[in-house]
């Protein structure tokens, strides 16, 4: 499988805070990599790096061989670079199936207004179709015309999931897909990830569910104040004293 | 019957304003206080450019109408890239001074304001102030529908993801940036529109009428009839140009009215964004939501 993205002696501080510090990472298409790490790590933050929310003090981010760290997060996401947020993010005044709706990736060159043209009857059809698909992969289709603040947390992230999935670009960053999240819909999750892992898609996912990502994930990344301390299976992670020390604190 | 002519026109010019500053305001949700100026740069721009050039009044407008939208991206597009915030700022810096370029200028009439502007209709009298009355009224419904068709469909969608969050709408690929000043150079043109149709009815304008506190009445009328609809704005230019004349109707001194009408906007501001902050015509949050039955298969809420 191919590299799809890779982030070089990515540095970012705000004031005195570091949140990147030479960050070297790399997302192989078909892969699904796990981030982990104490609150604070700047797991997050990297987050936001490679999908232009913030912008870097310096280092690069290549997507599919092609640098896009100069950017902004709107080019990027047309480009494949999709994500969810920790705390949702979901449109209060719109409703589930609209919030999906608008998250279609623009195509290139896009219109004037750089939001969906408007788009004949066959491609609202069928971008309508998408999107049911995607809440069928969650199972919230029945929330499709509710508004997000009508669901629990869980199920406004199962939404918000659905919602990154309708970008269908060849990276997808998730973080905290599992945070209040249970159940059937657990298993749904961990589901739909693979599949789109599968598919050929690069896959990054924060979670302190650490038997989440064991069960997911082909490789971990542990993180430590804006550092990339140790690369490699979750199990390594877990027997080791240092990291577990990083983690949980003395 | 030509009092009533008159105030039909004047509803209609203020339709047009309330209208423009409503998708500005509330359906973009940037604030801005700019308004009267790019109302004024209508009303000189087209007033300027038909005295010097002789060219026909709907031309003119329209004039008027583009210098508006360009002013408008001019103050709009650094200011939108870096914070919404900043955008109040430079607006108010905006509205001040170029009303005091106008004030000090002599091409523009100075203080004293400029007089001799052409008409759109040469003839006087009650034919004609109907005549007016027509036009206005059918360009205060056509920027309706102008504004309607932006705010429906996919782009009204675009509009209000926009508008609740920023970031997470830019992160679903979409150029907020551009869909911002669309929004504004299109209010701001508007603007300028009930600018040139203003100067051309009433022949002459001074810079008083466009004072930053004109934004306070525009925005009376856009809470008052209702933030984010489309007709509420039109119901608040109604109700806010009948006031004064009811006012009047007291026979007050001249010293109590001008305050009486000032506390009377601020005060109905005051009491609608308390009691009935989505206005006469707008719903309140959340009435759209579709209350179905929980999914079995849904994750149980934690």
């Amino acid at each position: 499988m191919s590299e799809v993205i890779r982030t070089q002696a990515l540095c970012k501080r705000f004031g005195g805070v570091v949140v990147a510090d030479g960050i070297d990472l790399t997302l192989i298409g078909g892969q699904v990599v796990g981030l982990i790490g104490p609150n604070g790590a700047g797991k997050t933050s990297l987050f936001n790096l490679i999908s232009g929310a913030i912008k870097a003090d310096s280092g690069s981010i290549l997507l599919n061989g092609a640098a896009i760290s100069n950017l902004p997060m709107h080019h990027r996401a047309r480009l494949g670079v999709s994500r969810s947020w920790q705390h949702n993010r979901l449109f209060p005044s719109l409703t589930v199936l609209d919030n999906l709706l608008l998250a279609q990736r623009p195509r290139q060159g896009g219109s004037l207004l750089g939001a969906n043209p408007r788009s004949d009857a066959h491609e609202k059809s069928s971008t309508r179709e998408r999107a049911m698909a995607q809440l069928e992969k969650v199972r919230m289709t029945a929330a499709a015309h509710r508004l997000p603040t009508d669901l629990s947390y869980g199920k406004q992230k199962l939404v918000s999931l659905a919602r990154a999935l309708m970008n269908d670009g060849d990276c997808l960053l998730l973080d905290e897909p599992m945070a209040g999240v249970e159940g059937p819909a657990y298993d749904s999750i961990k589901t739909v990830v693979r599949d789109e892992a599968a598919s050929g898609r690069a896959i990054c996912v924060v979670e302190h569910n650490i038997s989440f990502i064991k069960d997911l994930c082909d490789q971990a990344v542990f993180m430590f104040a804006g550092r990339i301390i140790q690369t490699g299976t979750i199990d390594e992670m877990v027997r080791s004293p240092e990291l577990t020390e990083l983690y949980f604190g003395a | 019957m030509e009092f009533v002519g008159s105030m039909l026109i004047q509803i209609g010019i203020f339709t047009i304003l309330a209208t423009s500053f409503n998708l500005i305001i509330g359906y973009g949700g940037l604030m801005s206080i700019a308004h009267p100026i790019f109302f004024a740069l209508g009303a000189y721009g087209s007033a300027l450019i038909t005295q010097a050039t002789g060219l026909p009044v709907p031309l003119g407008i329209l004039f008027g109408m583009t210098l508006a939208t360009l002013a408008s991206v001019a103050l709009a597009l650094p200011s939108l890239r870096v914070s919404g915030d900043y955008l109040v700022i430079a607006s108010i810096g905006f509205q001040l001074g170029l009303l005091q370029i106008i004030k000090n200028s002599d091409w523009s009439g100075g203080p004293g304001g400029l007089t001799n502007i052409p008409p759109m209709i040469a003839t006087v009298g009650p034919a004609a102030i109907w005549s007016y009355v027509a036009i206005v009224g059918i360009a205060a419904l056509a920027s309706i529908l102008v504004v309607r068709w932006l705010v429906s469909g996919d782009y009204g969608r675009a509009i209000t993801a926009m508008r609740d969050d920023e970031e997470a709408f830019k992160g679903l690929g979409h150029d907020a940036v551009s869909l911002k000043l669309v929004l504004f150079a299109t209010g701001s043109g508007l603007a300028g529109f009930a600018g040139g149709l203003y100067g051309h009815y009433f022949l002459f304008v001074t810079p008083e009428q466009f004072e930053i506190l004109y934004s306070a009445a525009m925005l009376t009328m856009v809470v008052v009839g209702g933030i984010r609809t489309v007709w509420g704005p039109a119901l608040g230019a109604v109700l806010l140009q009948f006031m004064p004349q009811a006012i009047n109707f007291l026979k007050l001194p001249s010293s109590v009215t001008g305050p009486l009408q000032g506390i009377l906007f601020t005060g109905l501001v005051l009491v609608f964004l308390f009691l009935r902050p989505h206005g006469l015509l707008g719903h309140a949050p959340g009435v759209r939501a579709v209350v179905q039955e929980d999914d079995p298969t849904e994750a149980p809420a934690k």
